[in-house]
């Protein structure tokens, strides 16, 4: 089944199995390339800040880079109170963009593309902005579902309607990410497919396709990192900053 | 893009081996769910922790290190422009009060020249003209003595000549005003 373009996101265990309370916890290809991603990072910021030089290396100002980006991105749309939450920010768009990056080489597997992963990150980041809302606010925080300056006739309306956008966050955030990733990498498979059925006279056609999706994806990878990252910001945003 | 999408599910649907139970989407089993949670947790929480007490500060730290140094050399930078041109406003003063001291000294050098000139110069006239005067004063007296001595020479002389030819001693008194009378016309001739 090595045409089936769904293949390549197959879970499957390594090693042994573990059950723990009758959940299987196994390691997982899933687990494995979490690891790889994490340990990437891991290496290449140890390898940026070996050398604290005054003069940075490439290694150095690409990490100086991330950490400026992230960082104005946070002031940019959360403001200087988001600021502790920098370092999770920080990390969440490191893991999502080398999950995403690694998942770009070939036979390797997609993190993201799994709905389960992305939306356990999102409801973590819905559950946090929620809570961090009420623990700064108290119950004015609820006020983030009453616009003000609404006719109070198109008042209740609205105001489901903002229940609603509210409460779907986590899905959009989480399904937009993976399907993202998945139709990318179906995609991609497809294509590769076709290169070889239709042999050494067609194949060149969908092979061209193949190198230049390759190349989208590559930016999609990066640009839904991003998109995590800034909608977290802004959904933090929310929850700092009580604007309604 | 959307063609492109709809061409691959076209291509998922024609194809009749993909059809199949394994074809559908390995995300929606829940068999590795937990496992996927639980890992994810786990490395991401681990990731976190050394990222923002490990990487964090050390990039901070360093970006720190780098614009404090770009903003004490800037200022090490004004400071010393500002030093600079104090020293050269400084400078520029020292050379026009020298410049003025120059000139100062320069009237001043003159004008002590010219006055010492003119004291000197009157001073030697005033001498000149007293020695003058004295050797004025001298000359009208040799003269007066001149002409004294001379009176006594020549009434000397004519007694003689007087005596030798007649042999006679005349008065001494009228040779006397004989001479005085002669030198008296003819004195201002040699003198």
């Amino acid at each position: 089944m090595a045409t089936n373009p769904m293949h390549q996101f197959n879970v499957y265990r390594i090693g042994p199995e573990v059950n723990i309370a009758g959940v299987d916890l196994s390691f997982t290809n899933s687990s494995l390339f979490m690891l790889i991603s994490a340990l990437t990072i891991c290496i290449f910021l140890f390898l940026a800040t070996k050398e604290k030089k005054l003069i940075p290396g490439k290694l150095q100002l690409t990490a100086e880079l991330f950490y400026n980006f992230i960082a104005k991105m946070i002031s940019d749309t959360a403001g200087s109170k988001a600021k502790p939450y920098f370092p999770f920010i920080f990390s969440l768009f490191m893991f999502v963009l080398l999950c995403n990056m690694v998942g770009m080489l070939p036979y390797s597997f997609t993190v993201t593309s799994h709905i389960i992963v992305t939306l356990i990150l999102a409801l973590f980041i819905f559950i946090s902005v929620t809570f961090i809302g009420f623990l700064k606010h108290g119950f004015k925080y609820l006020k983030i579902f009453v616009p003000s300056g609404v006719p109070v006739l198109l008042l209740p309306l609205i105001t489901v309607i903002e229940i609603i956008s509210y409460l779907s966050r986590p899905v959009s955030l989480s399904v937009r990410l993976f399907a993202n990733m998945m139709a990318g990498h179906t995609m991609l498979k497809v294509f590769g497919g076709f290169v070889i059925s239709l042999g050494l006279i067609g194949g060149w056609l969908p092979l061209t396709f193949s190198v230049a999706l390759t190349g989208l994806e590559i930016l999609v990878a990066f640009l839904q990192a991003y998109v995590f990252a800034i909608l977290t910001c802004i959904y933090l945003n929310d929850a700092l900053n009580l604007h309604h | 893009m959307r063609l492109l999408f709809l061409f691959s599910l076209t291509y998922l649907v024609t194809e009749e081996d993909l059809i199949s139970a394994e074809a559908g989407m390995p995300q929606l089993d829940p068999t590795y769910w937990a496992s996927q949670g639980f890992w994810l947790i786990l490395i991401f929480s681990i990731l976190y922790l050394v990222i923002s007490k490990f990487f964090i500060p050390r990039i901070k730290n360093n970006l720190e290190v780098r614009e404090n140094k770009i903003k004490n050399d800037l200022d090490e930078a004004k400071n010393l422009k500002e030093l600079a041109e104090k020293k050269e406003a400084e400078y520029m003063k020292l050379i026009s009060e020298a410049k003025k001291e120059v000139t100062k000294n320069f009237i001043d050098t003159k004008k002590k020249l010219i006055n010492d000139l003119n004291f000197k110069k009157e001073s030697i006239e005033k001498e000149i003209n007293k020695e003058l005067e004295k050797t004025q004063k001298d000359i009208n007296e040799l003269k007066k003595d001149s002409i004294n001595s001379i009176n006594i020479i020549a009434e000397g002389i004519a007694s003689k000549i007087i005596h030798d030819i007649s042999g006679d001693k005349l008065n001494e008194s009228s040779i006397k005003a004989v001479v005085s009378d002669t030198s008296k016309r003819k004195i201002g001739e040699y003198l």
